[in-house]
Formats: C-alpha cells, sequence, structure tokens
C-alpha cells in the first residue's frame, strides 16, 4: 500500500507507539484487503467497550494506548456499556463496576466521547458521501443505506486505529464500484411492523451473506423500520449496505430471492424461543429514536408496569434528554428508560431475567447466545400490553 | 534430518522458533482462549485445555468477536502469548492481534502439512515456514 511522507513517519514511530501501532494496523489491513492508500474520515464509531462483552483482556492494551499518548484526530463516538449509571449500579457487583470504569476512562483520556450508544447517527448524522469508520454492524449498515454515508462495517480494533491516525484503508464500500448491487429481493407482502423488517433482515442476512441487495417492494418505510431491517441484516450476514433503488442497470444479471408473506411470518416465528410470560420487556435494540420513544409513551400512558415485569426502553443520553416530556409518562407507568447500555450488554441472567420480550429481531437473535435467556419477539404494542398485564 | 520449506505470504514481519501446536478448526479468541492461564477454553475445540505458551500456533483462521485481537495482546503482557502463527487465510481479527501482540505471522500455508509436535522456523518477513524433522 502506498503511504505518504507523514503516513510514513507514524508507521515509523515518530509520533510515538500509540500512533505507530494504530497506523501499521491499518496499513496491514489495507495490503490484506487490497488497498492501495489510506483516506481521511470524517468520524469514527468504536466497538468493544461493554465489560459484560469484552473481559479484562483489553484493558490492557485501550490503557497502554493512551499512557502512550493516543488521541483521536477525529471526532469518535463509543458503543454502550455494562452500565446505566443511575439504574443498575447498585444491583451488579462492584468490580464490574471498577473494570468497566476503567474501559470508559481509557476511551475518554484518548478524547473519545463517551456517549455510549449504538447510534451515533442520532447525535450528528454524518452528510452523504461522507467517509467513516465505524464498527457496530447496525450503525454501519445505517450510515451507507439510510443515511448514503460511505463505511465498512469495522472491527473495534480498526475502527480505534482509524480514530487515532484520522483515516482508513480504501477498499471494500469506500469504493463506488464495491457498492452496486450483487441481488435482488422481491417483496410481495406488506411488512406490517417493526418486528416484520427486523425478521426480514435476519432471513436474509443468512441467504444473502456478503451479497448487497437491492430490495423492491418497500413502499413508504420509516426510518426506524429500515434500522431494524439493517441491523436484522447485519447480525445474521456479512453485509455492509443494502438499496432500496438501484436506478443505473446493473451489468450483470442478478441473483434473485422472492419472499412472500408466509417467509415474513416464519422468519418471525424462529426466533422466538420462549411462549411462558417474560420478566423483562426491552425495547431499543439498536438504541430508540425520539419517535420510538414517543411510541411507547402513547402506549403505556394511563396504564401501570406491573411488579413481576420490567420495561426498559433503552437509548442514549443525548436522545433521552431530547425526550423528556416522553421519559416523565414512561417512567411515571412504572417503565424504566435506561441509557449508556441496552439488555444484551448488561448482565441481565445475573439481574434475574430468563425470559426477555422484545420488539427487536437482532435483540431476539443474540439473547439466548449472548445473555443465557430465553426470547418471545412481539411488535411493540404486544410487548406494551404483557408489561401492563393487559 | 528433513527440512521441508512451506512458502506463504507475510503478514506480520519478524523470526521466531518453535515447536507446533495445530488445529483444524478456527480460533476464537474472545472467549476461546483465557488470557490469565494462556490455556484454550473454546468449547468442542480440538485444542481445548491446550496452552498456547511459547508454540507456533496453526489453525485456518480466526472467527468470532473483533475484539479477540485484545486477547493476544494480553497473552503477549502476562508473557503467554504464541511465539509465532500460521493460519490457512488471515482474517482481521488475528492479523490485528498479531499486530499489536508483535507476533510473527505467516498465512497462505498448507497447514495440514504441519503436525502439533513440528519444530518450526518461521520468518513473517519472507512469508515463509521450515518444518524440521528428525
Amino acid at each position: 500500500m502506498y503511504l505518504t511522507r507523514q503516513e510514513e513517519k507514524m508507521f515509523d514511530g515518530e509520533f510515538g507507539w500509540a500512533h505507530q501501532v494504530s497506523m501499521e494496523i491499518l496499513a496491514r489491513l489495507g495490503d490484506l484487503f487490497g488497498a492501495i492508500k489510506l483516506i481521511p474520515i470524517k468520524s469514527a464509531h468504536v466497538s468493544g467497550v461493554s465489560y459484560k462483552n469484552i473481559g479484562d483482556a483489553p484493558i490492557d492494551f485501550l490503557e497502554a494506548l493512551f499512557k502512550a499518548g493516543g488521541k483521536a484526530r477525529v471526532s469518535a463516538t463509543v458503543n454502550p456499556s455494562g452500565f446505566d449509571p443511575d439504574y443498575l449500579t447498585g444491583r451488579l457487583p462492584a468490580r464490574y463496576r471498577l473494570q468497566q470504569s476503567r474501559i470508559l476512562d481509557a476511551y475518554k483520556r484518548m478524547g473519545i466521547k463517551p456517549d455510549l450508544t449504538c447510534t451515533p447517527y442520532y447525535l450528528r448524522e454524518p452528510r452523504v458521501g461522507w467517509h467513516l469508520a465505524w464498527s457496530e454492524s447496525s450503525a454501519s449498515m445505517y450510515a451507507n443505506s439510510v443515511i448514503g454515508a460511505w463505511s465498512n462495517r469495522e472491527g473495534g480494533p480498526s475502527a480505534l486505529a482509524a480514530a487515532l491516525v484520522g483515516k482508513t484503508p480504501d477498499y471494500g464500500v469506500h469504493r463506488a464500484e464495491n457498492r452496486q448491487p450483487r441481488a435482488l429481493v422481491k417483496l410481495d407482502t406488506v411488512l406490517q411492523s417493526d418486528v416484520e423488517f427486523g425478521a426480514l433482515g435476519i432471513h436474509l442476512g443468512k441467504a444473502l451473506k456478503d451479497k448487497i441487495p437491492v430490495i423492491d417492494g418497500i413502499p413508504s418505510p420509516t426510518n426506524e423500520n429500515l434500522k431494524q431491517l439493517g441491523a436484522g441484516l447485519a447480525s445474521s450476514g456479512m453485509l455492509s449496505m443494502f438499496h432500496l433503488q438501484w436506478e443505473v442497470p446493473p451489468k450483470e444479471e442478478l441473483e434473485t430471492i422472492s419472499i412472500g408473506g408466509k417467509d415474513v411470518r416464519e422468519a418471525v416465528g424462529c426466533l422466538s424461543t420462549a411462549s411462558e410470560r417474560a420478566n423483562l420487556i426491552f425495547i431499543g435494540c439498536p438504541h430508540c429514536s425520539l419517535a420510538e420513544i414517543e411510541s411507547v409513551a402513547r402506549l403505556v400512558e394511563g396504564k401501570r408496569v406491573t411488579k413481576e415485569t420490567e420495561l426498559w426502553v433503552c437509548t442514549s443520553r443525548h436522545v433521552k434528554e431530547k425526550a423528556k416530556r416522553y421519559v416523565d409518562v414512561i417512567e411515571g407507568a412504572g417503565g424504566h428508560v435506561l441509557c449508556d447500555t441496552c439488555a444484551i450488554v448488561t448482565w441481565i441472567k445475573s439481574l434475574g431475567v430468563d425470559i426477555m420480550m422484545t420488539n427487536s429481531a437482532k435483540a431476539a437473535y443474540y439473547a439466548p447466545t449472548l445473555n443465557g435467556v430465553n426470547v418471545t419477539l412481539a411488535p411493540l404494542n404486544k410487548c406494551i400490553e404483557v408489561a401492563c398485564n393487559q | 534430518m528433513e527440512t521441508i520449506t512451506l512458502k506463504g505470504r507475510c503478514i506480520v514481519p519478524g523470526h521466531c522458533k518453535g515447536r507446533a501446536l495445530t488445529s483444524t478448526k478456527p480460533i476464537s479468541f474472545l472467549g476461546g482462549v483465557d488470557s490469565s492461564t494462556g490455556r484454550i477454553v473454546e468449547r468442542d475445540h480440538d485444542l481445548k485445555g491446550k496452552a498456547v505458551k511459547g508454540r507456533v500456533l496453526c489453525f485456518p483462521h480466526g472467527h468470532g468477536s473483533t475484539v479477540g485481537s485484545y486477547v493476544l495482546y494480553s497473552l503477549a503482557r502476562n508473557g503467554l502469548a504464541p511465539k509465532g502463527i500460521i493460519n490457512q487465510t488471515a482474517d482481521p481479527v488475528v492479523v490485528v492481534g498479531a499486530i499489536i501482540a508483535k507476533i510473527p505471522m505467516v498465512d497462505q500455508v498448507d497447514i495440514g502439512r504441519i503436525e502439533t509436535g513440528d519444530l518450526l522456523e518461521v520468518d513473517g518477513e519472507k512469508g515463509i515456514v521450515k518444518i524440521v524433522r528428525k
């Protein structure tokens, strides 16, 4: 790969070890994927934050980086942690809290904003055509497919290296030729809810693997519908984007997948592993938008969450502040609006949860293996009915 | 004495010499290798219980969380890291791990020709692995 003189100096260690090792990561990954140069990025989003997910191993490296003077050169954000400081702290072991603080401190000292969300696009929406280095597969998917920015689906370490260098290797969907669809999905059913969007995503991700699809038959989706679709696609497949329209006729004939109502119902059905009553209702995977919090507030208004069930609505601190009047309604009804975390990246099993109900196909896909709990996937209105025992 | 030379691709430069620890299964470093003991703990893995310290670790490729790279760094800090890594196909998790832990790494090598216990000489610069058998 070609490095400029400045980049070469960084590779050789003239700017210290933290930037040397970051540049080495980008240069060697660039070689591996056939990039010929690095390109500047507008922002980085770094996964590898929750102590529940990553454990002790990364702490040494993150602390070594900031001690060696590692500083982000572009705007950078991080994924959710294992804690909501206002709600979960007293219910989990002090050691977890301590180790989580060490991880957050290391990122903060490198100048990375402790926004702790998987939806950094709600904090500052990138512009069309911006190059980004975002890990968190649902976020890079949203950036590419809904916003029209350009990001590979980075890993945690490569996004961190990109944050410190301010650049990323020019390969994958940073190149226009790699953003073309390679499969056509024909939908002959009208998707009814976020659950169906998400479950279709999981179903298609398995079939498409890394083939970018153009999905035909979604007439007027909301951005929240597309967030669920993309989160599902990215969870079960290696995809980094999808299209809803593709005007230039592609050179090759596209592999076609037809989806009917029965396929969607089956995709929803096979994500549920429990039929018994849930003791946690989880809304907010990926983190809720303002509109999603408003929908929850409208459904719980005038009702009461039962004692046997917890209702968690997870979002970013930024959105929670904007949603204050809806938050008051939800908390007034006995629900909780959590920020900085979610049910997947905290220790729900230690908190006494054995069955979780959610409207997120991504959460339903991961919870049985990552959290050891059974799940029921159901639309938002059904989730709130169960929370309020109706 | 017999020497077999396998030509692969340079991933991380550096030289090392050590005994091979070989698996036909991918390794997930996050959750699959305990960085405080250096042992493989992945369920149903053919190397489960084996220590990677000082060995040239040969396996097809990595899988699992990208944060697995950091486990290789911790192993190195705890003096428990493998001396070298040979993969069939390098993937970003293992590549980044080998870079930050300073472990010589070569890929595009037919690891089926390497047996556990073989003495290996790894030249990360040239991407060459030599099997030395008595």
